[in-house]
This record gives structure tokens, C-alpha cells and sequence, in this order.
């Protein structure tokens, strides 16, 4: 029974701040409203109709699907692969482990400028590198097209939060004893069978730390895409939250917008919960085996 | 370990080649007078520092007020979240599980759909454009997060264990203080580093919530070199590279916990 | 710990109740976005004269990073929190309308009387400042957005003459590509091709087509808009650079800078750009009207609106306004930033040599028009920019057949509505 206690605080600050906000955006998805009006129209589920059969939302909801897969991969295997070198022991540790979180501190707005300068179709860094050494066939019009410009984001995002990943897996492959290792390594196991055998199983926590986190980023990635390309070439690059924000003060369309915020949380709730609540139990029954 | 493999340094100097271009390119634009901004990749003639004093003067009150924000709000989102999750780690049955739940869902939230409602529920406590609001908003949006990254640490440390703890006479806060914490240094350290980056970085709750230099952070100043329809790219990088700094030394001050050994002494 | 943690609430809570209080002063502020370079170098300057005006009612400046869209939303909240500022930088038409329709402004007729309003502003300014007859915001940054800038040096090298009609400018892009030149620069984003796309459509229908299509009497699948998007296909969008869609427009204007690309069709604030580049006016680059506007001024335009109140901070910005239409007040906004100001007894001689020339445009045209995306209904507007940037991407007949059942369908709901307004 004590152990309520601890959860006071949290659970206050939940309802307050989650809880009374969805319970407004949900009233509001039921409204057609300009956000500056003084009269707000009831149309019911109307926002919901128009969304679910519009190509412009499917879109965004395709987009947030690929960057779901996307972070799921490549911030997180990138990011293990680093923090597993590192660990193993290598020289001028200290060098790279700063160098490896580095873009993760960098602000978005910059992270966007950046990265325009390394896409820029003709002179930025990327295509000048594949003309230098001949591949320069390869070269793109990296934001301009709109079938690649969901990918060349997703480039910068992989710069800009394989540091994350990178910092939780390192972090907890610290965290593991050391003599479990040990032990295996008396018995003679290739490290390779150590990290499948015993350090991933050990890392599960971490991993469930990060793949969370990424699925849920994948659903509220904003702010890389807005700053780089606000969702352009013509919607091309749009996800849920950028088209919600895009609707609700780019068109005034308050009503619209917050049923765009009730069907990300309804989408992210059906396509990641289960999920974390999966692995979540897997680390119950590790707890207890 | 005594064979020193050659192929973890290649992908690691690659992997460093990679990750400073674009920082590389960002620090020589930091460098360049306004009429060499127009060749991005061409090193600067000169060394024009004018920049920094640019965005130094921007920044000005604000950057204090990002350390101001930035340091009590990642204690307090911490505090909050190891608290959370530390009955939500041993606690057996429904109640538990179904409250993790509601939390996590928390985390699906699009933060840019309850800017209007968090305006008013935070002028309502009085709280517009000062750094306490700040704290309160960060440490009440980093609950979801917060309480599902210890929960995952804590989880580290066995169920067995706690109950023996408890058999032994020792307290729920006993066991959370003397074993439980300094067998997460890690996980705690890594934390620290993560909400510093969030907060340190945030905008839209800045923005929002802020809006004069007794509050404002940083972030807004960086953002506001590249606002309208103007974008000075030389302040803007020299900005971004200050910014980073503090970030930086958090991260270098945390990583210190991540010696390893500390829970084999306490685990096993 | 229990005991623990609710001290700590308490400090917490105590703390921030502490510093919450003092901070809650009325004062009279401008809430505004130029935040960065000679835009925030002009409104510091701009301040500075009003507040000497006003030296006994004095307004202080806030300024929100960002775009219109960052604005709006730190106004819409303000009225929801019921405290709006006592003055912001806004757009005209629609975006006035929006407001003024929910009694959130307040109208400017009497001050608009005492600066004379209906002399100082040109005629196409004051369509679009009025919503129902009522002035609803003070002009005072002006740029014209319907000129051909270009690299002087690249078109003379390879022997091009400045075009002065569709024929010679499509004569010219081919005669700079062929010289191994991309003749034309655009860039990515919902506004650059939709400008673009003006002169084309005002070629094909005049002025009083281009105020039907804002007024939302011209139909988008009337046989003139396609014949407007079959001209703009023909013309500018044939003369692109290659990979336009994929750079900012200050890239583009790198491109320019550097000869890479020869011309650039892009508001008044380019020039203000390549100067700080160290590029000079007339001598390294110039412009000229797109053709189809060799008469016309087409502008965007920002103004200053005062939210509703009676209290003094009201009082204060209605001042302001007031102080901000003076010749002197423009002049400090307008010179550093490289605009012109939308007073027309402003001096043209305190302008450098393109302010000086877009502000001859600008006095002697037959007609200066308002950039029609503001005059629309917003949600019309938006889609209007992100369809013809997709045109300008592809320009392609099913596209072409795409964008006008979309942007017809919308036309015919928002009329439905009531939404269109006649400027």
C-alpha cells in the first residue's frame, strides 16, 4: 500500500498535464473552429470523415510509418554498434564517445540549416563528396524530389539522435556485471556468442528503452521536418504533427487539427502500446527467472 | 582481450569522419564575414569573430536563464521519475501495471496540440513567462519518459533481491536510497545527460510559456536568427556552437558514473 | 519520504508562486517577428522614433522567432488568455479579417483620418487594410515581389539582353543554357512559385481577373486559369534551374551571387540579401518587372493592427500606430531592411538604388495589387502556394488537371461559406 506515495506527485502532474489537454483536444476535434472566432460549430465526428478519406492525411500517416521503421533500425543498430566498440575497449574512448554524442546536442533549427547545406542539390557538401570520387550519377536533388525527400530527413535524424541510442545501450552495457562476462569468457565463448548470449539478454532494458523511445519519436517527429522542409515539396515530406500543426495556424482550422492529434494518439496507441507493454513483460520474466 | 582488432577503429574513425562534417562546416560558417557566407564549403579567408559577439549579445540574459531552467527542471523531472518508477518497478498486480500504462501513453501526447490548453492552465497558476513554470512544465511532460527509463533500470536490479532487502529490515525508502539508486548510477547519469539535451533544447514550450528575457531561454534567441525571412547563418551557427557547450559539460561530468563495476559490487 | 517529498512539493510550489506573481505588469507592448538582421535593425530604429512621438505613452518590443504562422498562434493564445498586446505585426486582408470578424480589433478610423490615410497610401494598400470600411491596421513595410532580378556580369558575358517581354525572357533563358548557365532560379517552400506564377496569370486575365480569382468569382477551371498555368508552364517554369526544389531561396540567391544561375524572380528583400553579401546594386546585379507587370506593382505587406481594449496600454498602441504611419517612422523602418515604405510621401531619395527604383514602380503604376494569397481565404491561400509549387515541380497536364479539381472543389466550399471577400 505505501508504495502509492511515490506516485502522488506523478500522477497530479499527469492529470494536470495530459490528462485535461486531451480531454480539451478531443472536445475541440468535435468542433469546426478558426481558434480566433468567438463561435465554435459542433459537426461531431465531421473531422474524423473528411480526414479518414482525405490522400493527404493517408500520406502523412504512410510517412509516419516509414519513420516509424526507420528509427526502430538505423538510430538504434547504429547506435548499439557504437556503444559496443566502445565498450570492448579501444583506444581514444573518450575522444569518440564525445564525438558520437555531439550532434545530439545541437538544436533543431540549426540541425535543419545544417543539413540544408549538406543536401543542397548542387554545391552542398553531400553531392560535391559523390562528384569528388565519381559517383557523382548518385547525386540527388536531396529536398527537392518529392519521392526522396522523407529519406534525406531521415539522414539528418540519424546524425542528429544516433547519440541517444548510443548513450543509453553504453550506459547499460556499463551496467552489466562484469563477471557475467567473465564467466563466459572462461568457458571459452567467442565474443561474438558473449554478446548474443549474454550481453544482449542483459541489455534488454536498455533495448526496450531505446525502441520505445524511437516508436514514439517515429509518431511525434516534428520539429527536424518542419525547420528543413515544412513538410514540402507539396506535402511530400509530411507526417501527422507537421500537417497538424500546418492546418491549425497555417489554415485556421483548430477543429481539424486536434482530430489530426486524436488520431495520432489513437494510431501510435494501437501500433506502439502493445508493443512496449510486450517487451515490458519480457523484463517481468527476466526479473523473475 | 589482448588482440587489438583493427576493424572496430575503421568504423569508428569513418563513423567520427561522418558525424563532425557537418559540425566541421557548421564551425567555418560560425568564422565567415557575411560576403564569404555565399560559398558554404570554402574555408574562411579570415577569422571574423564578430559573430560570436552577434550571438553572444542575442543570447545575452537568456543563455543564464537556459541554465536557470535547465539545471532545478532536470533535477526535479528526475526526482519525479525515479520516484514513479521505482513502486512501479516491484509493485505486483493491476493497479501498477494499468498506471505504467496510462503513463507511457503519456509519452504519445503531440506536444505542439496542448500548447493552447498549457498556455492557460499555467497563466491560471500565475506562472506565464517565469522559469518556475518552466521547471513545472518540463518536469510534468519528462513523467512519462522519465518514469519509463528508470522502470526499464531499476528492472536491472532482481525482484529477489528487494524482498530479501525488505526481510532484512530494511525500509521501502531505505532500499530505494541505499541500493536501489547507487546501483542505477548509470542509468541515473544517463538520464541526467538526456533531460539536459531536451530542456536545454526545447522550444516550444519556450516560446509558449515565455516571453520576455527575465524568462525566455536561449533556444528562442537561436531561433530567432533564423525567423521571417531572414536567416543569419553566421550568428545562427556561432549561437548553435555556444549552445552546445553546456550540454557538452553535463554530459562530460555525467559520464564519469559510467565506470563499470559499480552494481557488481552491489548487485551480486 | 513521504514527508520529504511534500516538502519538496511545498518548495517547489512556494518558489514558483513567488516569482510568478512579480511577474504579472501590464505594460504596453509590440509583439513582432523581425528577430533577425536589418529586420530587427529596422524595428529597433522604427521604436526609436515613435517612442519619441509618443515620448509620454512609451511601447516596448517582444519579439516571437519564427514565421506569420508562430505569430498567429501567440496571438490567438494571448486573446484566449485575455491578454492580448497592445499591438503586433500582422499581414493584411485575410489575416486582418480573421480577427477583425471576432470583434478582436480594434478599428483604426480615427487615426487613419489624422494621418490622412487615404492620401499617404496607395489605392491597392487601402483595399486591403479596410475589412468592411474600417481600416483595421497601419501599413508600414512594403516590398514589391513581381521582379526579375540578375546577375549583371552573366548576362553580359553571354551577350543577353535584359528581356522585356515573355518572348525575349524565354529567348534569353535558352540562350544562358545554352551558353552552360541555369538562366532562371526559384526555390522550394508554398510561396516562391505561387509569386512566380502572378505575372502569368495577370498576363491572361488583368487586374480585374486577378481581384475575381481573390473575390472568388473566377472559377479555377474557368479556360483562363489554365490558360495563366499553360503561360507560367511555357515561360518561367521552362526556364528553372535545375534542382530548384531542392534549395532555400538564399541559396538560390547564393547561386546568383555567384553567377551559377542568372536571374531570380523573388521579393524585394533578395537585394537586401546579396548587399550584405557585399553585392552592390546596379553594378553587380539590377531587375526588372516580370513581363506582364511592366506597369504594375504587386506588394506584400506588413502592417501593425491594435487588438480591442480600452485600458491605456490600448491607448498607448493606438499611439503607436499613429507615430508608426509618419514619414519619419517609416523611413527608420524601411531604409535598414531594404523595403520601402507604403507612405507615399516618404522621400525616395533616402533609398539606395533598388529602393529607389522599386519605389518609382510602385508611385507610377497603373495598378498596385495586393499579393493575392493574402486577399484569399486563408485555408484557399495555403493550398493555392502548395499546389503551384507542385505544378512548378511537375509541370505536367495531370497535374495540371489535379491541382484545379482540388483548388476548384475548395473555391466552391468556402463560397458556400460566404468566406470570399470583395477587396
Amino acid at each position: 500500500m505505501g508504495h502509492w506515495i511515490y506516485l502522488i506527485v506523478p500522477i497530479c502532474l499527469y492529470l494536470m498535464f495530459f490528462v485535461v489537454p486531451i480531454v480539451w483536444t478531443f472536445w475541440l476535434s468535435l468542433h469546426s473552429w478558426n481558434g480566433i472566432s468567438r463561435d465554435m460549430k459542433w459537426v461531431g465526428g465531421g473531422n474524423f470523415m473528411t480526414l479518414f478519406l482525405q490522400p493527404r492525411f493517408h500520406h502523412a500517416v504512410v510517412n509516419n510509418i516509414a519513420w516509424l521503421i526507420f528509427y526502430l533500425l538505423a538510430p538504434s543498430g547504429l547506435g548499439l554498434l557504437l556503444a559496443v566498440i566502445l565498450d570492448r575497449g579501444i583506444r581514444f574512448e573518450g575522444f569518440f564517445r564525445i564525438v558520437f554524442f555531439l550532434p545530439f546536442t545541437v538544436p533543431a533549427v540549426a540541425v535543419a540549416a545544417i543539413w540544408r547545406w549538406m543536401y543542397e542539390p548542387t554545391n552542398g557538401l553531400i553531392t560535391t563528396v559523390l562528384n569528388t570520387v565519381g559517383l557523382g550519377g548518385w547525386a540527388q536533388n536531396w529536398l527537392g524530389d518529392p519521392n526522396i525527400v522523407t529519406f534525406s530527413l531521415m539522414g539528418s535524424v540519424l546524425w542528429w539522435t544516433t547519440g541517444f541510442a548510443f548513450l543509453v545501450f553504453f550506459a547499460g552495457l556499463r551496467n552489466i556485471p562484469v563477471e557475467c562476462i567473465e564467466a563466459a569468457q572462461i568457458e571459452g565463448a567467442t565474443p561474438w556468442q558473449i554478446f548474443w548470449r549474454v550481453t544482449f539478454p542483459l541489455l534488454w532494458p536498455s533495448t526496450i528503452i531505446v525502441l520505445g523511445l524511437a516508436a514514439i519519436d517515429a509518431m511525434r517527429v516534428f520539429d527536424i521536418i518542419w525547420a528543413t522542409t515544412m513538410g514540402g515539396p507539396a506535402y511530400a515530406s509530411e507526417v501527422m504533427a507537421t500537417q497538424m500543426y500546418e492546418i491549425a495556424f497555417g489554415r485556421l482550422e483548430m477543429g481539424r487539427a486536434s482530430a489530426i492529434a486524436v488520431y495520432l494518439l489513437v494510431i501510435a496507441g494501437v501500433l506502439i502500446m502493445p508493443y512496449i507493454t510486450y517487451m515490458s513483460r519480457r523484463v517481468a520474466d527476466s526479473e523473475d527467472s | 582481450m589482448t588482440r587489438t582488432p583493427i576493424l572496430p577503429y575503421i568504423i569508428a574513425i569513418f563513423m567520427v569522419v561522418l558525424f563532425m562534417a557537418p559540425l566541421v562546416v557548421a564551425a567555418m560558417t560560425s568564422l565567415k564575414s557575411p560576403s564569404e557566407l555565399t560559398q558554404v564549403l570554402h574555408l574562411p579567408t579570415e577569422l571574423y569573430f564578430e559573430n560570436y559577439v552577434r550571438a553572444w549579445q542575442q543570447m545575452g540574459r537568456t543563455f543564464i536563464n537556459s541554465l536557470l531552467i535547465t539545471g532545478p527542471a532536470v533535477l526535479f523531472s528526475i526526482l519525479v521519475g525515479t520516484m514513479a518508477a521505482y513502486p512501479l518497478a516491484y509493485m505486483r498486480g493491476r493497479g501498477g501495471k494499468l498506471v505504467y500504462f496510462l503513463l507511457l501513453t503519456g509519452m504519445l501526447v503531440p506536444f505542439q496540440i496542448v500548447q493552447i490548453p498549457l498556455f492557460l492552465i499555467i497563466r491560471w497558476l500565475g506562472l506565464y513567462d517565469t522559469i518556475p513554470g518552466m521547471w513545472l512544465v518540463h518536469t510534468a511532460y519528462a513523467v512519462p519518459f522519465c518514469t519509463f527509463f528508470m522502470r526499464n533500470f531499476f528492472a536491472t536490479v532482481p525482484q529477489s533481491m528487494y524482498e530479501a532487502a525488505l526481510i532484512d529490515g530494511c525500509s521501502k525508502f531505505g532500499f530505494l536510497w541505499r541500493l536501489l539508486i547507487p546501483a542505477s548510477t548509470a542509468g541515473l547519469s544517463a538520464l541526467a545527460i538526456i533531460q539536459s539535451r531536451y530542456i536545454w533544447n526545447d522550444l516550444l514550450f519556450a516560446i509558449t510559456l515565455t516571453n520576455s528575457d527575465q524568462a525566455r531561454p536561449a533556444t528562442a534567441a537561436i531561433a530567432g536568427f533564423a525567423s521571417g525571412l531572414q536567416v543569419e547563418y553566421g550568428p545562427l551557427m556561432a549561437a548553435t556552437l555556444i549552445s552546445v557547450v553546456p550540454v557538452m559539460l553535463a554530459f562530460l561530468l555525467f559520464q564519469k558514473a559510467f565506470v563499470r563495476g559499480l552494481l557488481g559490487g552491489a548487485g551480486k | 519520504m513521504s514527508k520529504r517529498t511534500g516538502f519538496l512539493g511545498a518548495l517547489l510550489l512556494g518558489t514558483a508562486l513567488t516569482f510568478g506573481s512579480t511577474a504579472m505588469a501590464e505594460e504596453a507592448e509590440l509583439w513582432h517577428f523581425f528577430s533577425s538582421g536589418s529586420e530587427a535593425e529596422g524595428l529597433e530604429a522604427l521604436m526609436a522614433v515613435t517612442n519619441g512621438i509618443n515620448s509620454d505613452q512609451p511601447i516596448t518590443s517582444r519579439v516571437f522567432p519564427g514565421n506569420i504562422l508562430e505569430m498567429r498562434r501567440a496571438i490567438q493564445t494571448s486573446l484566449m488568455g485575455g491578454n492580448p498586446p497592445a499591438a503586433y505585426g500582422s499581414g493584411f486582408g485575410y489575416e486582418l479579417k480573421i480577427f477583425a470578424d471576432a470583434g478582436h480589433l480594434r478599428p483604426l478610423d480615427d487615426v487613419w483620418e489624422r494621418i490622412r490615410g487615404d492620401e499617404i497610401f496607395p489605392e491597392g494598400v487601402k483595399r486591403v487594410t479596410m475589412v468592411d470600411g474600417h481600416p483595421m491596421g497601419i501599413p508600414f513595410d512594403l516590398s514589391l515581389i513581381n521582379n526579375i532580378f540578375f546577375n549583371k556580369k552573366v548576362l553580359e558575358d553571354n551577350g543577353v539582353e535584359v528581356p522585356t517581354d515573355w518572348d525575349s525572357l524565354v529567348a534569353a533563358c535558352d540562350a544562358l543554357r545554352d551558353a552552360g548557365v541555369q538562366p532562371l532560379a526559384n526555390a522550394g517552400g508554398p510561396y516562391w512559385s505561387m509569386y512566380n506564377f502572378y505575372p502569368a496569370l495577370i498576363s491572361t486575365v488583368g487586374v480585374d481577373g486577378y481581384y475575381a480569382l481573390a473575390d472568388g468569382s473566377m472559377s479555377f477551371d474557368s479556360p483562363e486559369f489554365r490558360e495563366a498555368l499553360d503561360l507560367f508552364r511555357n515561360t518561367l517554369v521552362s526556364c528553372y534551374a535545375e534542382n530548384w526544389s531542392g534549395k532555400s531561396w538564399t541559396q538560390s540567391g547564393d547561386d546568383l551571387v555567384n553567377g551559377d544561375v542568372g536571374m531570380f524572380m523573388m521579393g524585394m528583400w533578395l537585394g537586401g540579401y546579396m548587399r550584405q553579401a557585399g553585392f552592390e546594386p546596379e553594378v553587380d546585379f539590377d531587375f526588372f518587372p516580370a513581363p506582364g507587370t511592366e506597369n504594375l506593382a504587386i506588394f506584400q505587406m506588413d502592417l501593425f493592427a491594435i487588438p480591442a481594449g480600452t485600458g491605456p496600454a490600448t491607448e498607448a498602441g493606438v499611439a503607436f500606430a499613429e507615430a508608426a504611419a509618419s514619414t519619419a517612422a517609416q523611413a527608420a523602418f524601411t531604409v535598414p531592411k531594404g523595403s520601402i515604405a507604403p507612405n507615399l510621401e516618404v522621400d525616395p531619395s533616402i533609398y539606395d538604388a533598388v529602393g529607389a527604383k522599386a519605389s518609382a514602380e510602385l508611385k507610377n503604376a497603373e495598378a498596385v495589387l495586393p499579393n493575392l494569397v493574402f486577399m484569399l481565404p486563408t485555408n484557399l491561400g495555403t493550398e493555392l502556394g502548395v499546389q503551384l509549387e507542385r505544378f512548378a515541380i511537375d509541370p505536367s497536364e495531370e497535374t495540371e488537371n489535379e491541382m484545379i479539381t482540388t483548388l476548384e472543389a475548395l473555391r466552391v466550399e468556402l463560397q458556400a461559406e460566404n468566406a470570399f471577400v470583395k477587396w
